[in-house]
């Protein structure tokens, strides 16, 4: 093919022609395209602008005021606004970076953040961590949805695949990196991952959809907005999907297919000017197939809340929540069943002129049942009640106009080790406009779960003699120090840029050491860490119909023992060094969209529980049709080789689906 | 497997983005473009929605001027949006003002983000009957402009502050304030 640098518009449809083209050479020949293609941008994008602008001035004189004020400015959306003003490493991805980019549940939408590293282990479980410490057990992130804490008590990790959100209505997804930027809640250790709902007044009409395809075998999703009354609104959804099998090394299906059927309700009420209230929740059930077997998961959750604006820098908010799941391992293994009861209190307000309190205090009960009906693993005592409190304080002080100083301190009490504190210490400084910078040190802590202190393999208790795993009785709290330091560039609304560093000194890490004289390995608490990393991510609206977005992480981790006996303790710690993620979206003329990610990590190291994993690249493109209110849409994921695999040794393939959708 | 080939093209497309973000500048007026020709049509829109009375006007041939003062945002598209309209039998002009000691007669006036305070503060914002006063200056409605152009959610929306035009002596439609914010 030619290179026709004189007419550049060519050059970019030939550019495009390519993506469906796999393989390495014609990879690089694209690379090459973009490149000379932004080359170009550079230099003489006017052209460019005014064939893009479908919009002529005759044609907008021929629209109502009424449609006037309906036309989206900017074809793709912008990032959100207060970005600039937060203090710390945040990362927001929108509702629209989500849509656009082909990814079908929660965790698929968290690989647009470049400072995640998302590993799918088999077909129904990813291991999603930030800033180090990933594994299985995965157990230092703070996962909110819609203000309900989803990380699990058992392990202090989740199960994605029992969070399911329509990926339609979400708002965004704002991930918090390092413990000092998440006031509120537990378990932050290493961050924060938010995901934010739209109001149902944003939410209101039919949304339906339905794809099938070869990985996502099928998902279908409807969802009704209404209205009731002047001030109520609310949406009911339904979501179903089937997924496939990962693949065995040796190419064979490993057998894990699963399916899941959701639905849920949510209603705002937007009472007087300054109260909103808001009542929501979900019902899912679901079976993963176990080799030869099926094992079921299901759960339930409700959850009300008050929130009163009282000024710009004063709010109150008043939550409670109720969340149940069942989730079975095997048949013939272990259950799980967690009931979880859970209240909020925040409250912000000002004090004297340079002064912003943020205050607030929880309650949770859990009451966790773990049946086990095997004699490898057994949780002892099965039932166990798991009470939190949580409160917090901080005070933010205006220094100057331009420098702020946040300090604050989050304290827990657990059943497992009592009170915990938590202070924090936050400088923010607002160089100009444009520019900001923060720095912070943190302490935070990772309480025990039931896999530390009431584990037991085998299921009964073993004679000294015998080799066997324990629960550590007196395991205490996992502790970090963090310190960070930021600066974020704001250009207009159109491009965000910022650099994150950390370092991270970890003490009473999680280690498995031999009582003397025995071979009974303990959970204690015997291992210490130091962490660093650096974190680049932006995003920049070339055009109105352009905007790219990404970064670049580099994380490293020296992780030891104290003791010489202890089990090596890399395994909890199996992070790549350098990941980089680039997302671009398209708005193409005569209602076509265009959307590719691409992403590259670095290999991860074997351990003891798990093999080396090859580095790998691959990316995922999305082709839309719009056309009124439907439109059509194929995606292929992870487009670059036949399969590749994340973690430990199943191969994630290839794979592509075509979606329809109707929005009324 | 990672072939270490294509590691060349990724880091030189990465190289590519990020030498992007150095020259956000230049981008910042072309990609303006589309913002600027909806709010061109709005402008022509306004003369169907807000009423100028005959005294407004020299006679009945005089042109219906649009002024833009200070730095233009519209370039050409404004010229191009109203060339050949008419309110009534006026036909409509478009002026440049870089001062606003250098304003003359207009029925519309679009007065740019840097020179909105300024004109705001000056006689002429007060002084000049049958002036309509458009802006995207935050705070401009409620602060002696009369219509001022609101980003929202990627949509540009309308504050009118319509006791400013009455004091002005223009009448602005029900039709075009129920589709606006009103400020007071």
């Amino acid at each position: 093919m030619n290179f026709n640098v004189a007419n550049p518009l060519r050059l970019y449809q030939n550019a495009l022609a390519l993506l469906p083209c796999i393989g390495c050479s014609t990879v690089r020949f694209f690379c090459w395209r973009i490149i000379l293609l932004s080359s170009w941008l550079l230099t003489d994008q006017g052209l460019f602008a005014q064939q893009q602008d479908s919009l002529s001035p005759q044609q907008l004189k021929m629209l109502s005021v009424e449609e006037l004020l309906e036309i989206e400015v900017s074809l793709v959306s912008r990032s959100p606004q207060k970005l600039a003003s937060a203090p710390s490493s945040v990362q927001v991805i929108s509702g629209d970076d989500i849509r656009h980019s082909g990814a079908s549940n929660l965790a698929e939408a968290l690989r647009l953040v470049s400072n995640l590293q998302v590993a799918q282990q088999r077909s129904n479980a990813w291991i999603i961590g930030s800033r180090g410490f990933n594994a299985p057990f995965s157990n230092k992130l703070l996962v909110m949805i819609d203000g309900r804490t989803v990380y699990t008590p058992l392990f202090a990790g989740v199960f994605w695949d029992i969070q399911n959100v329509l990926l339609e209505d979400v708002e965004k997804i704002e991930v918090v990196s390092g413990p000092g930027g998440a006031l509120w809640g537990a378990n932050a250790v290493n961050g924060l991952i938010n995901v934010v709902t739209k109001k149902t007044s944003a939410t209101q009409g039919l949304y339906a959809s339905v794809q099938a395809g070869t990985f996502v075998k099928d998902q279908a999703s409807l969802r009704w907005g209404g209205k009731l009354g002047k001030k109520v609104t609310y949406k009911l959804y339904g979501q179903h999907y089937d997924r496939n099998s990962t693949k065995n090394p040796d190419g064979s299906d490993f057998q894990d297919e699963w399916r899941n059927t959701q639905g849920g309700f949510k209603i705002d009420w937007e009472g007087n000017k300054s109260d909103n209230y808001t009542v929501q929740g979900d019902y899912y059930g679901g079976t993963v197939k176990t080799g030869d077997n099926y094992s079921d998961f299901n759960g339930q959750n409700v959850l009300a809340r008050w929130r009163r604006e009282i000024s710009d820098s004063s709010d109150l908010m008043f939550q409670i929540y109720y969340d149940r799941y069942y989730k079975s391992d095997a048949p013939g293994m272990t259950s799980d069943e967690i009931k979880t009861i859970d209240l909020d209190f925040q409250y912000r307000f000002p004090l004297a002129k340079r002064h912003t309190i943020s205050t607030g205090a929880g309650y949770r009960r859990v009451k966790d049942e773990f049946i086990s009906t095997n004699a490898f693993i057994a949780i002892l005592p099965s039932t166990k009640n798991l009470d939190l409190l949580t409160a917090f304080i901080q005070d933010e002080i205006s220094l100057s106009q331009s420098l702020k100083l946040s300090l604050g301190t989050k304290l827990i009490n657990n059943v497992y080790t009592g009170m915990e504190w938590q202070p924090g210490i936050r400088f923010a400084w607002s160089i100009n406009n444009k520019n900001s910078m923060w720095a912070s040190v943190t302490r935070a802590v990772r309480t025990p779960s039931r896999v530390d202190v009431d584990y037991f393999s085998p299921a009964v208790p073993q004679p000294p003699t015998a080799f066997s795993i324990v629960g550590g009785p007196n395991f205490r709290s996992e502790k970090v120090l963090a310190y960070e330091l930021g600066h974020r560039l704001v250009s207009g609304s159109r491009s965000t840029f910022s650099i994150a560093t950390f370092y991270n000194v970890y003490s009473d890490v999680y280690s498995l050491e031999p009582k003397s004289g025995t071979l009974t390995y303990e959970v204690k608490n015997g291992s210490e860490a130091r962490a660093w990393g650096c974190e680049f991510s932006g995003s920049y609206q070339l055009l109105d119909t352009w905007k790219l977005r990404g970064g670049y992480s580099y994380f490293d981790i020296k992780l030891k023992s104290l003791s010489s006996q202890a089990l090596d303790p890399s395994h909890l710690s199996n992070d790549v060094n350098n990941q980089v993620m680039l997302q671009s979206i398209t708005q193409l003329p005569a209602g076509l969209h265009l959307d590719v990610i691409a992403r590259y990590l670095d290999y991860l190291p074997a351990t003891l529980a798990t093999s080396t994993v090859p580095g790998y690249f691959t990316f995922d493109a999305r082709l839309a049709y719009t056309m009124k209110f439907l439109e059509l849409a194929v995606v292929g994921q992870n487009l670059y080789s036949k399969d590749h695999t994340e973690f430990d040794e199943l191969n994630i393939p290839r794979s592509v689906y075509a979606k329809l959708t109707l929005r009324l | 497997m990672f072939r270490s080939g294509c590691l060349r093209w990724w880091v030189a497309a990465a190289f590519a983005f990020i030498l992007m973000f150095a020259s956000s500048g230049m981008q910042a007026q072309q990609t303006r473009t589309r913002e600027y020709n909806i709010k061109a049509v709005f402008l022509y829109n306004f003369t169907q929605f807000v009423e100028w009375p005959e005294e407004a006007f020299a006679n009945n041939t005089a042109p219906f001027v649009v002024g833009i003062l200070g730095e233009d945002p519209f370039r050409s598209v404004i010229d191009v949006t109203v060339a050949g309209e008419k309110v009534k039998e006026h036909p409509i002009i478009v002026r440049r003002y870089s001062n606003i000691k250098d304003l003359s007669t207009c029925h519309i006036l679009f007065i740019s983000e840097t020179e909105a305070q300024k004109f705001l503060r000056s006689p002429a914002a007060t002084k000049n009957k049958y002036m309509l006063t458009v802006s995207d200056a935050a705070g401009f409605a409620n602060s002696g402009g009369m219509i001022r152009f609101v980003m929202q959610e990627n949509k540009i929306k309308l504050q009118i502050n319509p006791t400013v035009a009455k004091t002005a002596e223009l009448n602005i439609s029900s039709k075009l304030l129920r589709l606006a914010d009103i400020v007071e």
